[in-house]
């Protein structure tokens, strides 16, 4: 589905990465953890032609049309409705206004925000203004998910549960998957396989684990499935190698 | 509590009105202030009330409207159209950047008499004096709205599929309908002041004729009552600046 080979990205200078090979088979839920300034979101961005690589090949088994990002916050245009927010890439795409925004309305019905076509986004919780971000995402219909720490702004709570409806979204539609995180335990709890990023600048792929679990996946049985608390350990350390006192971070603002 | 608080405000500030005004007349009529300079504020009233009778006064009216709301609109399309070809075009940029930095800097009034020259003592000078105060206005609203743009706007829609032609439609107009909106008030003060200004330099009708008449006849009843008149055309018109605003901009507005 996505193959990335020897990706280097850089603005100008150093390189943030280097040399970075991935891989997503079809159906793959495939997480990146780092340190921040490892330039994982940029490796995103590279995917989705936002960023030009200085080198390497970026290979898609889909058409670009069938990619969607869904970003760390949910920056959806303040001066349309959710309704023509979720309709928008629809609209793009070619569908007539009329059934894309029909089809946006059964999209916010069954992120559970029936009856806020008419909404603004400034009128929204930032739970509901994620949703509105996933049904403009999901709306495309897309085989390959690339997402940039989607829930991190949110509480929780909210957070779990959009997690949970996300995963069986996935499992539904047999998505490919290609998730930037923070959480250690999310990256494992929700995906087949962890690519772990070295400090940056010329971050690498640092290591590549399989996640022994069993597909579909619940956040609470992963936890306590036998294969969790020893990968964590190993994620850990990974980490903390990269960590270790005398390296600084980069800034924190994942983007490095 | 926000709205008892917004209640003390109004009435601290009627009172207040109220209090200068009376005072005003009642020094007025027991002499300590001479009417030729500062006319009891009755005195205006009568004026204001005599202008409106005379119907040659609807003449000058209509003179000093047409030429605030024609400079308003032809200055709004012109700073639009420039200032999204500047954003667009940086050919345009480097041509018109040093000439709106100029415009801005200095008092545009003082264009006055080159029109008057240019193009003569009737409406057309004065609607290019409107004009141009609200030209460079907006031009620097777009202009620089179009560069602050959200920038996490633009890669949404790029994600979504989006081009050009989706960027300027989704993004760029209405974030640029959102900063003139802003200035639209400031724009109809500019309009009017090129107005009567340019009457004031040299013309046979207006308000700012009217005003230059009454100055030079040393009449302060008529002044005040001119200036008052202003204001009032003005105030109203802002009102109708911001009932626009709210319109097009539900999505800010909206509870």
């Amino acid at each position: 589905m996505l193959h990335v080979r020897g990706l280097t990205v850089g603005f100008g200078g150093e390189p943030v990465l280097e040399g970075i090979d991935l891989d997503a088979r079809a159906g793959e839920f495939v997480s990146m953890i780092g340190p921040s300034g490892s330039g994982k979101t940029s490796v995103l961005r590279a995917v989705t032609g936002l960023l030009r690589p200085q080198a390497g090949v970026v290979e898609l088994d889909v058409d670009a049309d069938h990619v969607a990002f869904l970003f760390q916050d949910d920056a959806l245009l303040p001066w349309r409705t959710a309704r023509q927010n979720v309709s928008l890439g629809m609209r793009i795409r070619g569908v007539p206004v009329g059934e894309a925004e029909v089809r946006a309305d059964e999209w916010l019905a069954s992120l559970g925000l029936a009856g806020f076509g008419e909404r603004y986004p400034r009128q929204l919780s930032g739970g509901q203004r994620k949703r509105v971000a996933i049904a403009q995402v999901l709306a495309l219909e897309p085989r390959l998910l690339l997402m940039d720490e989607p829930f991190a702004a949110l509480d929780a709570i909210v957070r779990a549960r959009l997690t949970e409806e996300l995963l069986a979204w996935v499992e539904r539609e047999h998505l490919t998957v290609l998730l930037v995180t923070h959480d250690l335990e999310e990256a494992i709890t929700v995906s087949d396989v962890v690519y772990v990023l070295s400090q940056g600048p010329r971050a690498t792929v640092k290591a590549r684990h399989e996640v022994a679990i069993e597909r579909p996946r619940h956040l609470l049985d992963s936890r306590r499935h036998p294969a969790f608390a020893p990968l964590m350990t190993r994620l850990w350390d990974d980490l903390a190698e990269e960590l270790s006192p005398g390296v600084h971070t980069a800034d924190d603002d994942g983007r490095g | 509590m926000a709205g008892a608080r917004a209640r003390v405000r109004v009435i601290r500030r009627v009172v207040a009105f109220v209090t200068v005004l009376g005072t005003w007349e009642v020094l007025s009529r027991v002499g300590w202030l001479d009417p030729f300079y500062a006319p009891a504020p009755t005195a205006v009233v009568r004026v204001i009330a005599s202008l409106f009778g005379d119907p040659g006064f609807w003449t000058h009216l209509q003179a000093t409207f047409v030429a605030a709301l024609a400079g308003l609109l032809g200055g709004l399309v012109l700073g639009v159209l420039l200032g999204f070809g500047a954003a667009l075009s940086p050919l345009l940029a480097d041509l018109l950047e040093p000439v709106m930095i100029m415009l801005n800097a200095i008092p545009r009034v003082i264009l006055a008499p080159l029109f008057v020259i240019w193009l003569g003592i009737d409406l057309a000078s004065k609607v290019a004096l409107a004009l141009i105060l609200v030209t460079v206005l907006i031009f620097f609203a777009v202009y620089g709205g179009i560069k602050e743009v959200d920038q996490r706007l633009v890669e949404r829609v790029r994600t979504l599929g989006g081009g050009r032609r989706e960027l300027i439609r989704e993004v760029y107009v209405p974030s640029v309908t959102a900063w003139v909106m802003g200035n639209l008030k400031i724009a109809v003060g500019f309009a009017f002041t090129g107005a009567v200004v340019g009457e004031f330099v040299a013309s046979s009708r207006g308000l700012g004729y009217l005003l230059q008449f009454a100055q030079s006849t040393y009449n302060a009843a008529l002044t005040i009552a001119l200036i008052v008149l202003i204001m009032a055309f003005v105030l109203v018109l802002f009102a109708l600046a911001e009932r626009l605003e709210r319109r097009l901009l539900r999505w800010r507005y909206e509870a």
